[in-house]
């Protein structure tokens, strides 16, 4: 009784989604066998998914060369980026998860916080917390330190003037990863040429703001994004599942954006305390021999 | 008769892991963990190194399926990687990740694929045989002291000393000459 009910609306979906496209396209015999693959996806999502995937004429060309790579959807990641790279200084806290894959594949979730205050394009103050470590990067200009509170040691390196190229350098010679680097390199240059998959899911809530929710595919992951709807197009979360291990394991960021943050020029250059050890930072094996210099 | 040779075989990994645990070391039963970002610059040199721990992770899912067919031995596996997570307990600093032959490039918090079996008997050998120059831990033995030498910190663990480091953003141990 139910599947028949649910069988019938869809029918019922998909029988209207065919009008419509066929008033609007006015190709009834080819905009038909379109329909019946997009259709299914329109059932999941919000009733507002049909206006939206219908409007461009170019879906029916989309469809017959790259698979399902939504041109708005690329257009959306594109509008974030450029809207992030306007933003001077904002602070961020990410309330992360993140799966490790147990030997014999079982994911195991670890939970953190990260609180960032960013001011462009050279200061940067990161703390990672989590159950199993605590970090607080300090990057103001021309140096970086790393602080491990609780086993008290730090490192500090020269580094370079940009954010950007901090990113590039933690992660070519020592193997880091600054916290929510995405939106470095979102905000830095289009990174779309590597998504093979685009689609937009309709309106989601994260946080009690509305956001329109994409999702992409590009080799080895799987991921998500909600960017907030309106004239601050924020990513307000983000969802990455590793494909290169059978397990896929999920990566998960939800945001809080304050655009208006209050902040000394002290808070980015770190001052050890007394009793803190300072320790050497390993490079990544063979980094000076392919090379990159000192 | 054959769920005694499991039964054997589980105890004899089980004591190495607590031999290891005691040894003051861990081990950590991870063999990866989902990136943390989508962007190329970022995930370039990840990429290499999941892909790596992506075919030894499809031998290590042939071996599981080995011990389907013995389907006592399915669970007792489970009960080894537990006890590896106990030993990850043991560190009274939490703040390591125990990877003794860590890969460069898993990931931002540092992990990455890790045989546990491997692990467990290269460091346990490592720690009955005194410190190997060069060989790396990811916790001290109990009862070190932090020397200070040219404004660096070492760990003099009885006769034997460490040089702590930032290897990614995980905190390491190399067993070093001493440093003056």
């Amino acid at each position: 009784m139910k599947s028949s009910t649910s069988r019938r609306a869809l029918q019922t979906t998909a029988v209207g989604l065919t009008l419509f496209l066929a008033a609007c396209n006015r190709q009834p015999a080819a905009q038909k066998s379109d329909a019946g693959p997009s259709a299914s996806p329109t059932t999941v999502g919000t009733s507002g998914q049909i206006a939206h995937t219908v409007s461009p004429a170019e879906a029916s060309t989309t469809s017959a060369t790259s698979t399902e790579r939504d041109p708005d959807a690329i257009k959306a990641l594109e509008r974030m980026g450029d809207y992030l790279r306007t933003l001077k200084s904002f602070q961020i806290r990410s309330v992360t998860s993140r799966d490790e894959v147990l030997d014999d594949g079982q994911n195991v979730e670890f939970d953190g916080i990260v609180d960032m205050i960013v001011e462009r394009p050279n200061r940067l103050r990161a703390e990672v917390t989590s159950d199993k470590q605590q970090r607080i990067y300090f990057y103001n200009g021309s140096s970086l330190s790393i602080f491990a509170p609780r086993v008290n040691y730090f490192a500090t390196l020269p580094a370079p003037p940009t954010i950007r190229e901090l990113a590039d350098t933690l992660t070519s010679k020592y193997d880091i990863e600054l916290p929510l680097v995405d939106l470095f390199y979102w905000s830095d240059r289009k990174s779309t040429d590597d998504i093979v998959s685009a689609t937009d899911l309709g309106a989601s809530q994260v946080d009690g703001v509305t956001c329109q929710h994409y999702a992409f595919r590009q080799e080895g992951a799987d991921w998500q994004v909600w960017i907030q709807l309106g004239d601050y197009p924020l990513p307000r979360k983000l969802v990455i599942r590793t494909t290169t291990d059978e397990a896929r394991p999920r990566f998960a960021s939800v945001m809080t954006w304050n655009l208006a943050p209050s902040f000394n020029a002290a808070a980015f250059t770190f001052v050890p305390p007394a009793d803190a050890h300072k320790i050497a930072m390993a490079q990544v094996p063979g980094f000076a021999e392919r090379g990159a210099g000192h | 008769m054959k769920r005694s040779i499991a039964r054997q075989i589980f105890d004899s990994v089980f004591a190495v892991g607590v031999a290891f645990a005691l040894a003051g070391a861990g081990i950590h039963a991870q063999r990866g963990a989902a990136r943390s970002s989508v962007s190329r610059g970022a995930s370039v040199n990840r990429s290499a190194s999941v892909d790596r721990s992506a075919s030894v992770n499809r031998s290590a899912s042939v071996d599981r399926s080995a011990n389907v067919n013995r389907s006592a031995s399915v669970d007792r596996s489970a009960n080894i990687n537990s006890n590896v997570n106990v030993n990850r307990n043991v560190n009274v600093d939490r703040d390591v990740d125990v990877n003794v032959d860590r890969r460069y490039g898993g990931s931002g918090y540092g992990c990455c694929y890790n045989p546990v079996g491997r692990a467990a008997v290269a460091t346990a050998a490592a720690v009955t045989t005194a410190a190997v120059v060069g060989s790396m831990v990811h916790s001290l033995p109990p009862s070190c002291q932090a020397v200070s030498v040219n404004g660096y910190t070492y760990q003099q663990c009885g006769s034997t000393w460490y040089q702590p480091q930032f290897q990614g953003s995980s905190v390491t141990y190399v067993v070093i000459n001493p440093p003056r």
